[in-house]
């Protein structure tokens, strides 16, 4: 049986296709990944997959049960970290631990002893007394990510967990992830974050403007364009006319800036690697690093959903 | 029916009572005391009160029925157009709505929690009214009844204006406003039901504040408009009505 099964699953809003005809699975145990931009149907793929929003068309199963005729059924067994930390502010984390487990009918030894548990993997149990409104974001993500496991689930639903975090709260997250598939729990996450979803996920599925565009293990993604190779170079030097002028060398496709060095994506490494150091005596340039580089995750999404420039952490379409 | 699914079925109603009694739990340590609450469940309807009542010349403890009546009105209905706007802002809503639990239990929980509160509020009046004014009490039974399903009764209406899908507070008690303060000049509470004119009694059949404020005043009097078991069938009639129709909104507004 899948953990998720999902058929043709569709949601329009107004005019608007959130999601198109989504089919997937994701197998017991699996971290499963959705990457894709702002806007691309995720977050509305989750809120379906939990009942929260209808499908306008299609179906989805969580461990065979129905998501339209039995919700019930299938939510006792999925715990959900929503994108916003939608903790309740005036409760305590005690508080807000036991409610949640009261919501999930966890009866009451068992409630108290998770709680407890969780709070202390979390690094929230001496602050279990002090209202959610005293803590940090760093805090409140951690504890939203307590009171989804709080009824033990056997599939985690994680709407962009990490987005926005402290490296303290982003390394315990992931660890706690890990743990979980270490112990079979089925994760399904939702990312706009490449190297989240790279180095914490079995499978990812890259989806664009509501429609699928792959699904693969992270590696099989980077096969599938195996073509595209790049060389990475910084020098000693560097200055505005670079990018342009390397840009222009023979063999290279597109230069982009990553960070303090320069990537240039090519079919022929080799050839690139001749043509800067020519192009750094002309110049005068030092090269204090150079390396070839296979096709990244990210280079897999920007071919696959066809958006290009990137501005910050966002992408922007064509 | 199967032992196995009787017990089922009743593992299920408890359940669901539970989480309901989680969620008006919770809303009782978190809203209760908010300003926003306490203007519009107990500042609102005393000051209406006092603007009505200080006009009369009836000893101020005939006017004790009355005051109870809109204060159960105001107070139970203060609690959800309040809080679910607010938990639609912070998302805490879709914890709710994403929980185990059926929309009834969602429903049931939400209203409980302002029936609850009304129920204390309106517990104000009732000891003013016996220690200050030495307001005699003829029916106690009956007023405990009529106080609890009267409170019910709004704390539901609350519960199903809180489903229009709007994260504005102002939004939600604007409309409830337009239906809460006609209630008041229809139902007899300041002016005697067979005083009105013919059409307002025929519009007074169709508030439930003139049954609650009918069957407070008979526990109080000992006289009333209606027999209080019409009173009882009727509000119960609205208390159902509400739930229902507060369910059927929800899952169309937020599903």
């Amino acid at each position: 049986m899948f953990a998720i099964e999902v058929n043709d699953l569709t949601k329009i809003f107004g005019t608007l296709v959130a999601i198109n005809k989504l089919n997937f699975s994701v197998n017991e145990g699996e971290t499963f990944g959705f990457l894709g931009p702002n806007g691309a149907g995720k977050t509305t793929t989750i809120r379906i997959l939990t009942g929260i929003t209808q499908p306008t068309s299609g179906t989805a199963k969580i461990f065979g049960y129905d998501i339209q005729n039995e919700i019930i059924s299938a939510r006792q067994s999925i715990g959900i970290v929503h994108e916003t930390s939608n903790v309740y502010d005036d409760l305590t984390a005690w508080q807000n631990m036991i409610f949640t487990a009261e919501l999930y009918h966890v009866n009451k030894a068992e409630r108290e002893k998770k709680s407890k548990e969780l709070l202390e993997i979390f690094g929230l149990f001496e602050r279990k007394d002090n209202k959610a409104h005293e803590f940090s974001k760093g805090m409140k993500r951690r504890l939203t990510l307590a009171m989804g496991l709080v009824n033990s689930p056997k599939l985690l639903f994680l709407d962009e967990p990490t987005s926005g975090l402290d490296v303290q709260s982003n390394l315990i997250i992931r660890d706690v992830v890990a743990d979980l598939t270490q112990k079979g729990v089925t994760v399904f996450l939702t990312t706009h974050n490449i190297e989240e979803a790279n180095v914490m996920c079995d499978r990812v599925a890259i989806i664009n403007k509501g429609q699928i565009a792959a699904i693969d293990a992270p590696e099989q993604l980077k096969k599938t364009i195996e073509s595209v190779q790049s060389v990475e170079v910084a020098f000693d030097k560097r200055g505005l006319e670079q990018m342009d002028e390397l840009r222009k060398l023979p063999f290279v496709n597109e230069a982009r800036k990553e960070g303090d060095k320069i990537k240039l994506y090519t079919e022929d490494p080799s050839a690139i690697i001749e043509e800067v150091m020519t192009y750094a005596k002309q110049k005068n340039l030092k090269i204090i690093s150079i390396s070839t580089l296979g096709p990244s995750l990210e280079d897999v999404f920007i071919k696959l959903t066809g958006l290009k420039a990137r501005v910050g952490a966002a992408y922007v379409s064509d | 029916m199967s032992v196995i699914s009787q017990n089922f079925g009743i593992e299920r109603v408890l359940r669901e009572l539970s989480a309901a009694w989680a969620i008006a739990r919770k809303d009782m340590r978190t809203y209760y005391l908010k300003p926003n609450i306490i203007v519009s469940g107990i500042l609102f309807p005393l000051f209406m009160f006092l603007a009505f009542a200080i006009g009369k010349n009836a000893p101020p403890g005939t006017l004790i029925p009355g005051l109870i009546a809109i204060t159960l009105l105001f107070s139970a209905s203060s609690i959800e157009p309040v809080s679910i706007p607010i938990e639609r802002r912070v998302k805490t809503f879709d914890r709710l709505l994403s929980a185990p639990i059926s929309l009834h239990s969602l429903v049931f929980g939400e209203s409980l929690s302002g029936f609850l509160y009304s129920l204390g509020i309106a517990c104000l009046p009732l000891v003013i009214g016996v220690i200050l004014f030495s307001t005699s009490i003829v029916y106690a039974l009956t007023l405990v009844v009529a106080m609890a399903l009267t409170a019910f009764c709004f704390a539901t209406l609350g519960t199903l204006f809180a489903a229009y899908p709007t994260e504005n507070v102002g939004e939600v008690m604007s409309m409830l406003n337009t239906v809460r303060l006609p209630l008041i000049f229809i139902s007899g509470v300041f002016i005697p039901i067979s005083a009105m004119p013919q059409i307002g009694q025929e519009i007074a059949f169709f508030s439930p504040l003139t049954y609650g404020n009918d069957m407070i005043e008979y526990a109080y009097t000992g006289t009333s408009l209606f027999s209080p078991l019409l009173d009882i069938l009727a509000l119960l009639i609205f208390i159902l009505i509400f739930q229902f129709v507060a369910n059927r909104l929800y899952k169309k507004f937020n599903t």
